[in-house]
């Protein structure tokens, strides 16, 4: 599975956001929002915009349909086996691209 | 006040229709309903909303009440395929429908194999006049409407690719 995984990377920064808000079940509008409120900002996502993005993922195997009792309105998501690798590779990922430059980037100094 | 309007938008020009109908409600015109190219709008001076139109076949209620979620009003549609959304224009934190170019590219995109199927299915439907050709002046009526309609759906197809390059280029 870690290859399957690794064929999505880099993700987008908004794919990554959706990812992240997925560590708990929630609908479209909730990942609107965490994903907002954990990108401070940086981060906002239309409902189009998100839909598309859902029914994408959907259709990887990368998250699924939550079965959720009270609601049939809307549609509740979570992350397969699968995006749980594929958010934690990128995670890493990005982690060992900050730390293989961090003394580096200090050599590069503004003009 | 009930106010009618006649008008013609082809799809690719989506974002001029919403332009239109977005200035209306400023006017005072708020859009309610749109049947057979007229555009129905009740008066109310004291609002105005800013519309948005989304391509989308198969929407479902998850679709509808993820847009109401975020602040976007049902308002109608046309063939069930183009919807019509309005949001408060005072509501600043309404985000557009679409945030970024790629989203935008890929409802054209939808909107494009949409109209090949149609286009593909009226090529089907047609083959019975070449197969019984025997130069009949109806035929000749209904092979001049064809091409007609060809040429107008070329036109669609050549419209919609290059709005998606816009976007691509952006």
């Amino acid at each position: 599975m870690a290859k399957e995984a690794e064929l999505f990377l880099p993700l987008s920064q908004a794919t990554y956001y959706i990812l992240l808000s997925l560590r708990e079940v929630r609908h479209g509008y909730a990942i609107m929002q965490d994903v907002e409120m954990v990108s401070k900002g940086e981060v906002t996502l239309g409902p189009g915009t998100l839909y598309g993005a859902l029914g994408k993922l959907e259709k990887q195997g990368v998250i699924e349909k939550a079965i959720v009792q009270d609601d049939e309105r809307r549609k509740y998501y979570e992350l397969t086996d699968l995006g749980k690798l594929v958010v934690r590779l990128e995670y890493n990922r990005l982690k060992s691209l900050v730390e293989n430059s961090k003394e580096i980037i200090k050599e590069i100094k503004e003009d | 006040m009930t106010v009618r309007k006649f008008r013609l938008f082809i799809a690719p020009n989506i974002d001029k229709e919403e332009q239109w109908i977005t200035e209306m409600s400023r006017k005072g015109l708020h859009l309610v309903k749109y049947e057979y190219f007229t555009y129905v709008f009740e008066e109310d001076p004291t609002k105005s909303y800013v519309y948005q139109i989304d391509f989308r076949q198969e929407a479902k209620r998850d679709y509808f009440q993820l847009y109401e979620d975020a602040g976007w009003e049902y308002v109608t549609n046309s063939m069930s395929i183009f919807h019509y959304f309005r949001a408060d224009s005072s509501e600043a934190s309404v985000q557009k429908l679409y945030t970024d170019n790629e989203s935008i590219q890929d409802s054209f995109k939808r909107m494009i194999s949409f109209y090949l199927l149609i286009f593909g299915l009226f090529l089907v439907s047609q083959l019975g006049l070449v197969v019984s050709w025997k130069g009949y002046l109806i035929q000749y009526i209904v092979a001049g409407m064809d091409i007609v309609f060809i040429v107008l759906y070329l036109y669609l197809f050549y419209a919609i690719n290059k709005r998606i390059d816009f976007y691509r280029r952006k």
